[in-house]
């Protein structure tokens, strides 16, 4: 192979897209060539950083605001046509007390839930701490024997419940470390992972589906009969699901496909 | 018949709602094909409606990403074919140095904010320059992680198109950002 021809291939080499036949040669070509492999160090350089840029870019939440509330794609229900008045009217004489005290909750929780200091939802708020484990501002035990960091995991929370541990070798992370977070008196198991391609954290803490983002993507799985939600924040991708009454949040960098059918395949039907 | 109007409305919610899980994505692919983030903002929103009205055409369990970015592209070169679709190197426009300043950002996190935004800012504006034949597919294999075959399905051109235009696609971002992302090569040294 000539040095024309390995540059027209080194594109689709980069992209994994040569055949067995064409990728033997050409890297055979580049091993010989230091020109070629120069070419070659640069363009995947270009690449990753492309995909580097782009992950950065995420819909902003005013868009998202604005689909969720199109009902051209999300149709919004049926309104009734009768008034509230219609309602009462039917309604027994000694009803009506319990009704005038049920309203009079209805406004006066919000009242007291509006009064109280607001904080952002607990899922969005656990995603900090990828944030500063990447950047060595949270100071955690590393650890690479999974049953240690289960079992440190769990009695850091009394034993009322386990951290999700998930076998990901296939994928080429493995667990780095363990830590334990406490947002608004919750407590939040986090599992870590790294590898070559990344990092990978794995949140565990009691909870409901309430805790997913307002403005999460909810999917469902027909097969496992499950809800996910999809959120991101700050470049980093997040699914979270349910199980019984745990709630589990894979957050990566990775393209948010992947990492929600990685949860799809984990997550096990309560 | 009440069932079958139940059935479908099911359908369609579940395709609404796997299609939210695209929007980042979608979102990317648009702000390098709109000339503002205004316009990437409604490209995207026509583009879920338009997903939204073909529902039926979606089969469920093949590739919805890659059917959203045919819809995106179809529509932005469909509802903006009076624009000139494609430009010569020759006449490249500035580099629109306030864009990424428009773009809304998430969190983009403390110290990282300057050299992440400079990057995506160089990035962008590098891409913005190359002209649009040979922009796509790098949006979509770079940015998207589309394959070649899903790309030329997309782009409605053969894979062996797509590549050449990767490759040349890529060269041309090369010499914009050579200097930049410390590539070792310099930039006029591409072919």
């Amino acid at each position: 192979m000539n040095c024309a021809e390995a540059q027209e291939l080194i594109t689709a080499l980069i992209d994994q897209e040569l055949g067995q036949a064409e990728r033997s040669s050409l890297e055979e070509h580049l091993s010989q060539c230091s020109g070629c492999r120069l070419a070659f160090e640069d363009e995947s350089a270009l690449k990753q950083k492309i995909r580097e840029a782009a992950r950065r870019i995420n819909a902003p939440g005013q868009l998202r605001d604005r689909i969720l509330s199109d009902p051209r794609i999300f149709p919004e229900k049926r309104r009734s046509s009768r008034r509230w008045q219609d309602y009462l009217r039917p309604m027994p004489p000694l009803l009506r007390p319990i009704l005038a005290f049920a309203l009079l909750l209805a406004i006066a929780l919000p009242m007291f839930y509006f009064s109280k200091p607001r904080s952002e939802p607990i899922a969005l708020a656990a995603l900090e701490t990828y944030d500063l484990f990447l950047r060595g501002d949270l100071p955690v035990r590393r650890t690479e024997n999974t049953d240690q960091i289960v079992e440190e995991l769990t009695r850091a929370v009394g034993g009322d419940f386990h951290p999700m541990g998930y076998n990901l070798t296939a994928m080429n992370l493995r667990p780095v470390a363990g830590l334990v977070r406490e947002i608004d008196g919750r407590k939040i198991l986090v599992a870590i992972y790294q590898g070559p391609g990344g990092s990978l954290f794995c949140y565990t803490f009691l909870g409901s589906a309430e805790d997913a983002p307002p403005n999460a993507a909810r999917f469902f799985d027909t097969a496992k009969k499950m809800d996910f939600y999809a959120f991101s924040r700050g470049g980093i991708n997040a699914v979270l699901h349910r199980e019984g009454r745990i709630i589990c949040i894979l957050a990566s960098e990775m393209p948010m496909e992947k990492l929600l059918a990685l949860a799809q395949s984990k997550a096990k039907p309560s | 018949m009440r069932g079958e109007r139940k059935a479908e409305g099911a359908k369609r919610g579940a395709v609404a709602s796997e299609a939210m899980i695209h929007l980042d994505h979608l979102y990317r692919v648009a702000v390098h094909l709109a000339k503002d983030p205004t316009e990437a903002e409604d490209l995207v929103q026509e583009t879920f409606v338009r997903a939204l009205a073909a529902h039926d055409q979606f089969d469920p369990g093949t590739n919805m990403k890659a059917w959203l970015t045919k819809i995106l592209h179809n529509f932005f070169f469909d509802h903006y074919r009076q624009r000139k679709r494609w430009i010569s190197t020759e006449e490249i426009p500035e580099p629109v140095s306030d864009y990424w300043e428009q773009l809304p950002t998430e969190n983009p996190g403390p110290e990282n904010h300057v050299l992440l935004n400079e990057l995506s800012a160089n990035i962008t504006d590098a891409l913005k320059r190359i002209p649009e034949e040979f922009r796509a597919p790098i949006l979509l294999i770079d940015m998207g992680d589309f394959s070649y075959a899903e790309a030329a399905e997309i782009l409605s051109c053969p894979i062996g198109t797509i590549r050449s235009r990767l490759s040349r696609g890529r060269k041309l971002a090369h010499q914009h950002l050579a200097a930049y992302v410390g590539l070792k090569q310099k930039g006029s040294s591409t072919k």
